[in-house]
């Protein structure tokens, strides 16, 4: 058994990483609706994800919406695929029978 | 082993948990309900054709006796309120969401408007010289051909069965509205397309709700 990615492995950014990972293939979100989707204050969420940039798993743009600047946020390749490793470790621990992808 | 005061999940399956109640509570939020998007077209449909069929039926007199503006008038009264539910919902939804999505849903979009002007266009032409119930049958025929071919395009463009399969069926009862001749083809459409649209509606509703269990 693999250590759990520490920085997936947190309540917070755990909630994030989901929340990021139902968004539909190659989308971003605006800042202001996933702190709505994840009802976190705008400073909480700005740490979490600064540490998720920070570990290359999602991808921060700033744009602008007519006048208005956007922030936008996406999971990264290498964040989907930590994700789903995670999910996969958390499963493996929960049903510890050998699955398929396991050899 | 934390890099912060963010705990940890207290066992494994907090951590499932906690996955799937944020997956699908994001889905949710993130996509109308199947009802919203469906529903109003199938009330338009239903009841603006039917009284189309009661006051213009095959035959020498109608069914009921309305106004001549009447089933028109509430078809398109009824089709303007589905496009502003439709909007207002997806609006609420994908607002704030860009990206591919966001993309396939402009272009889409510019389908139906685009292709709607250039097909009346031209059917606006023609129409003046056919006699009233002739006309009437090429504008709605080709305005149902036109949505269930935009409909099977939309199930390709997001691989969604349902909206397929509803547009196979609309371009299907068309064909056969088509051939019954002016006044039947009203009923047809009102009662299977409209219906139809209804059905489709419950369904999408029913495999939405399935996959946003966590």
């Amino acid at each position: 058994m693999t250590e759990l990615d520490p920085v997936i492995h947190a309540q917070a950014r755990l909630r994030v990483v989901a929340s990021l990972s139902a968004l539909g293939d190659g989308d971003k979100i605006a800042f202001p609706r996933l702190q709505e989707l994840l009802a976190m204050t705008a400073g909480n969420l700005s740490v979490h994800l600064r540490k998720l940039e920070d570990a290359g798993y999602v991808e921060i743009s700033k744009t602008h919406r007519g006048r208005t600047p956007a922030t936008l946020v996406r999971l990264s390749r290498r964040g989907q695929l930590a994700f789903e490793e995670y999910t996969e470790a958390i499963r493996t621990l929960l049903d510890p029978t050998p699955s398929k992808e396991q050899s | 082993m934390n890099l912060d005061d963010d705990p940890p999940p207290t066992d494994a399956a907090a951590a499932l948990r906690l996955i799937e109640d944020q997956q699908s509570a994001t889905a949710r939020r993130l996509n109308p309900d199947a009802r919203l998007l469906y529903w109003p077209w199938g009330v338009a449909w239903l009841v603006g054709f039917g009284l189309f069929f009661l006051r213009f039926t095959p035959g020498e007199r109608a069914l009921v006796d309305l106004p001549n503006w009447l089933p028109l008038t509430v078809l398109f009264v009824l089709l303007a309120v589905a496009g502003a539910i439709q909007a207002v919902a997806s609006k609420r939804a994908y607002g704030q969401v860009s990206g591919d999505s966001a993309r396939r849903g402009r272009w889409y979009g510019y389908a139906w408007a685009l292709g709607s002007v250039g097909v009346y266009a031209g059917l606006g032409r023609i129409s003046e010289h056919l006699p009233h119930d002739l006309a009437a049958l090429l504008w709605s025929a080709t305005a149902v051909g036109f949505t269930g071919a935009l409909e099977m395009a939309g199930g390709a463009i997001w691989l969604d069965r349902d909206l397929f399969r509803l547009g196979v069926w609309i371009s299907v009862i068309n064909l056969i509205g088509a051939i019954a001749g002016p006044g039947w083809h009203a009923l047809v459409v009102a009662v299977a397309g409209g219906g139809g649209i209804l059905v489709v509606g419950a369904l999408a509703r029913r495999r939405q709700r399935q996959r946003q269990q966590p």
